[in-house]
């Protein structure tokens, strides 16, 4: 087996690369692919901005839904009555 | 409007000595926090709620215990977390034999090679200059494809990647083991990825 892995082989290890998983060897191998592959590159760019630019649009919202008073008046009922 | 750190100590003490609407006076300001964390893991609105009910009495039943080192809402969000793990653990056994379905990646010819010709731009970096991130639309496109995914692909991706929880504990609160975390979590992160993706290339400014 050569050095540099094909492009299926670096984005099916994509997420253990970034996670910091795969041994030197393996390592090596996806950091020279990425930089004679845009493709490669783009998808693994891609991935490794997906937490950051997840946690800013799920955020928090500003509005309380309003199942979730609902949620705390029966949990109020049930105290109040010593569950 | 979360109360002051004293006004929270008092109230606190007082739900402890039984007073109900200290109670809800303490978790009136957190309730949107919590029921987000919790509806993030279980995807359904109805389950959230219930699940949710849960967390407040498992928060009052503990609240003795709770020694003030961490903030409140901080403490009770991990509560609700758990009680929304609870929750899936107990509905999960039918729905979970996982059915194995690839990663979103490629397509590839034979030898492996990447087929699409490279995007010029990736989708974070359009995403990001057309400020699709705040916006709502990307909220709700994201709702849906988390809601497609399988229940425990999504509840690592929500705890890895939302809760920055490690490896490790997701792979005990989930009984899986650490490769299997991985696995789901490439699974989501490339899914997600598509859809992003699509969005942008196909998606208007
Ligand atoms: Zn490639």
């Amino acid at each position: 087996m050569s050095l540099m892995p094909t492009c299926q082989s670096v984005q099916e290890r994509a997420t253990d690369y970034l996670e910091g998983q795969l041994g030197l060897r393996a390592r090596l191998g996806i950091r020279l692919h990425l930089l004679l592959c845009r493709a490669c590159h783009a998808f693994v760019d891609g991935l490794r901005h997906l937490p950051g630019f997840a946690k800013r649009a799920l955020g928090l919202p500003s509005e309380t839904p309003p199942g979730s008073h609902a949620a705390l008046e029966a949990a109020l009922r049930r105290i109040r009555a010593g569950d | 409007m979360p109360s002051p750190p004293d006004a929270e100590d008092e109230l606190i003490a007082r739900a402890v000595a039984g007073d109900a609407d200290a109670f809800e006076a303490l978790v009136k300001p957190h309730l949107g926090l919590f029921h987000h964390g919790i509806l993030r893991i279980l995807g359904d609105p109805m389950d959230a709620e219930d699940a949710l009910q849960e967390a407040l009495i498992a928060i009052h039943r503990e609240l003795p215990r709770f020694e003030g080192r961490s903030r409140f809402s901080s403490w009770g969000y991990r509560v609700c977390l758990n009680a929304a793990l609870m929750v899936r653990r107990s509905r999960v056994r039918v729905r979970e034999r996982e059915q194995r379905e690839e990663p979103a990646i490629g397509p590839f010819d034979s030898r492996g090679h990447h087929l699409e010709a490279p995007g010029a731009v990736p989708w974070h970096v359009e995403a990001e200059a057309h400020g699709l991130a705040e916006r709502r639309e990307i909220r709700e496109l994201f709702l849906q494809a988390l809601e497609t995914l399988p229940d425990g692909v999504r509840a690592v991706f929500v705890l890895k990647d939302l809760e920055d929880w490690d490896s490790e504990a997701i792979a005990r609160h989930l009984g899986i083991s650490p490769a299997a975390v991985r696995q789901r979590l490439h699974r989501a992160r490339t899914t997600l990825q598509a859809r992003l993706r699509d969005h942008c290339r196909g998606g208007r400014p």
